[in-house]
């Protein structure tokens, strides 16, 4: 009896609190799993509105293979007419990966960037998301640099003592840019 | 098991001031320095912490009597952990932008040494009402001190002061108080610009530093001794060491808690 | 390999977790009194992470991510490293008694140093592969161990100085962190500087 008082009853009852618990997360999971996605989806279709402000509607996501670039969705006026597209892209910032949207016109010409994930430093990289940041990249082409590197028509200002996170936000930018050519073109 | 009989109103209060988590016992600094950037995320933080501490302290007392003490560490971890993940998951589905700003440091909420702290010195030797208030009293304590450090932090750092609320207040719809967003005490593009470095790193452990020395000089004035890394080579986890609980080294510190 | 050189050298000097990403800071206060101990320390969370790492990243793999249980990785994780640690400790104590006097001590504690399920965490989120978790890892781990050592150097001037009544204990060791940790911003850009990322 000693034995089993000394060996099982832990054994057992670590095993059933594990039990439990795993049901309980389990059950929590089935609740909210659902509606992380949704939140994930209605996110990304308010960021295509205000990337490309101008599109009545937006078409299927298609995959794209070209580096960093995750999906294009075409954007559509009110004739169903394809009048630019709507990338995401992911690139490697100063603290791990930034998810970034841009919307581009027929043109080749940004229409908006919107940041939709990253965990750059509060205080610098994190201002990316200031709209004063975003707001320059409207109207750029191909090859937008960051003045710091290279000045210019088509350069932005680099983020005070964040040149990294504006470095790679231009970088997602430019291969956005890319991929809507190959798109819109093709 | 012979329980002491304790008075709720002070298991409540002690947790505040007298043995505040974060000032006077020096426990959960990781999360303190991490997330009180802005004071909605310190309130998230502190929150979501009350949140796990409340349930883990309440689970935890009432299983007491049925946990052998060979597994009780590892029997508590799951029983934080699971708590953690439930409120992770809850805070992804409903509050997505403080996941976001949260980062790792949500699921950190396991390691937090205050959690663990508590249970080991409190909820598995007290009742389960005792052990409730203390969860509130102690998680209340602890978001008092990150969103005090937060303010400082983010009106110097950043010039804010709440800026994001609707973060926070997307809990109770959209633009509840006509979509307030905190204030914005120095204007972008003014003279003045904010000390950015008081929302970085060396900020934190700056103004963790001059605040511990607020503290000190309060408790001193009521002749109570200054807030000390103790015992157990000055470690701050001897609620939750496993040489303590072999019996071992370390036995000051974390009594005094429970006394 | 640039790449692998460069998570290395981000998680030892730009992203280091001690006084940039503020993991592991109870131990940093803690252990930092003496060289020897914070030595002692940090290889103890070296190996232990490494450690950690090599045995989350398949479980993580193979059991969690295949039959969609990625909301039980905290929990997973966090009991597979507290038993990892045991289990060390105990062959250690078993077969290597030289190198379980020198580490033994700190291994209990840290079961609870968030460093190491941070850097687990770290891993996944990342969307790490082995090598670069393990790479991450073992950079993580250094990284702590060269902020101990720094901050173990500055500790013992600090015993000699005469410091401000005010600030006496605690609050000026954190004042000299936020110091150290000034002088680690020092190291921001220094890694795509060198590797031309």
């Amino acid at each position: 009896m000693t034995k089993f008082k000394e060996y099982f009853a832990p054994t057992v009852v670590l095993f059933l609190v594990c039990l439990i618990a795993a049901f309980l997360l389990g059950a929590t999971n089935q609740v909210t799993a659902p509606r992380i996605e949704q939140i994930q989806y209605d996110n990304e279709v308010a960021a295509r509105k205000v990337v490309f402000a101008a599109a009545d509607s937006f078409g299927d996501p298609a995959e794209s293979s070209a580096e960093g670039v995750k999906t294009v969705v075409p954007a559509l006026d009110a004739d169903g007419k394809v009048i630019g597209c709507v990338v995401t892209a992911v690139t490697k910032g100063y603290g791990g990966d930034i998810t970034v949207m841009t919307g581009v016109d027929a043109d080749g010409a940004v229409t908006g960037v919107s940041i939709l994930d990253m965990s750059e430093t509060a205080g610098l990289g994190a201002n990316a998301k200031k709209q004063s940041f975003r707001d320059q990249f409207i109207g750029k082409i191909a090859g937008v640099t960051v003045s710091k590197d290279q000045p210019g028509e088509n350069a932005i200002d680099a983020l005070t003592g964040a040149t990294i996170t504006s470095r790679a936000v231009t970088r997602a930018v430019n291969a956005s840019i890319e991929a809507a050519g190959g798109v819109l073109n093709g | 098991m012979a329980e002491k009989k304790v008075s709720l109103g002070k298991e409540f209060t002690k947790g505040l001031i007298k043995e505040n988590p974060v000032l006077r016992l020096v426990l959960g600094t990781c999360p303190t320095l991490a997330v009180s950037t802005s004071v909605v995320n310190a309130l998230g933080m502190g929150v979501s912490a009350m949140i796990v501490l409340i349930c883990s302290n309440i689970v935890i007392s009432l299983l007491r009597k049925v946990i052998p003490s060979k597994v009780r560490i590892p029997v508590y971890i799951v029983v934080i952990a699971s708590f953690v993940t439930i409120v992770q998951m809850l805070v992804k589905a409903f509050v997505p932008a403080l996941d976001a700003a949260l980062g790792v440091y949500l699921p950190l909420i396991v390691v937090n040494c205050i959690i663990l702290g508590r249970a080991e010195a409190f909820a598995g030797k007290h009742s389960v009402l005792a052990s409730a208030v203390d969860g509130v009293g102690m998680g209340i304590g602890f978001t008092l001190a990150l969103c005090c450090m937060a303010a400082i932090r983010e009106v110097l750092g950043a010039g804010t002061f709440l800026a994001g609320a609707q973060d926070l207040l997307v809990l109770f719809g959209n633009n509840v108080l006509n979509g307030f967003n905190g204030f914005t005490l120095i204007k972008e593009g003014s003279a003045l610009s904010p000390m950015t470095v008081f929302i970085l790193a060396p900020g934190g452990f700056f103004t963790f530093g001059l605040l511990m020395a607020c503290a000190n000089r309060l408790a001193e004035r009521s002749g109570k001794p200054k807030a000390e890394l103790k015992g157990c080579e000055a470690c701050p986890m001897a609620g939750s060491c496993s040489i303590r609980a072999d019996g071992g080294a370390c036995e000051d510190g974390k009594e005094e808690a429970s006394a | 390999m640039t790449a692998y050189f460069a998570i290395l050298l981000t998680a030892i000097l730009t992203g280091n977790f001690v006084l940039c990403k503020f993991l592991g800071i109870c131990p940093f206060l803690g252990v930092s009194k003496k060289l020897n101990t914070a030595l002692g320390m940090s290889a103890a969370v070296v190996f232990v992470m490494a450690l950690a790492t090599a045995v989350t990243y398949p479980i993580n793999k193979f059991l969690l991510v295949k039959n969609d249980l990625e909301y039980l990785q905290t929990i997973v994780f966090i009991l597979v490293i507290a038993a990892l640690v045991q289990l060390v400790e105990i062959v250690l104590k078993k077969f290597m008694p030289p190198l379980y006097n020198a580490l033994g001590i700190y291994l209990p504690l840290i079961t609870t140093n968030c460093a190491v399920l941070g850097v687990v965490i770290l891993n996944v989120d990342e969307g790490y592969n082995f090598a670069q978790s393990m790479f991450n890892s073992v950079g993580a781990g250094l990284g702590f161990m060269l902020a101990m050592v720094i901050f173990s150097g500055v500790r013992s001037r600090l015993e000699s100085c005469d410091v401000p009544k005010f600030l006496q204990g605690l609050p000026i060791v954190l004042i000299a962190a936020s110091i150290v940790s000034l002088s680690f911003m020092g190291f921001t850009g220094l890694v795509e500087g060198l590797l031309g990322l």
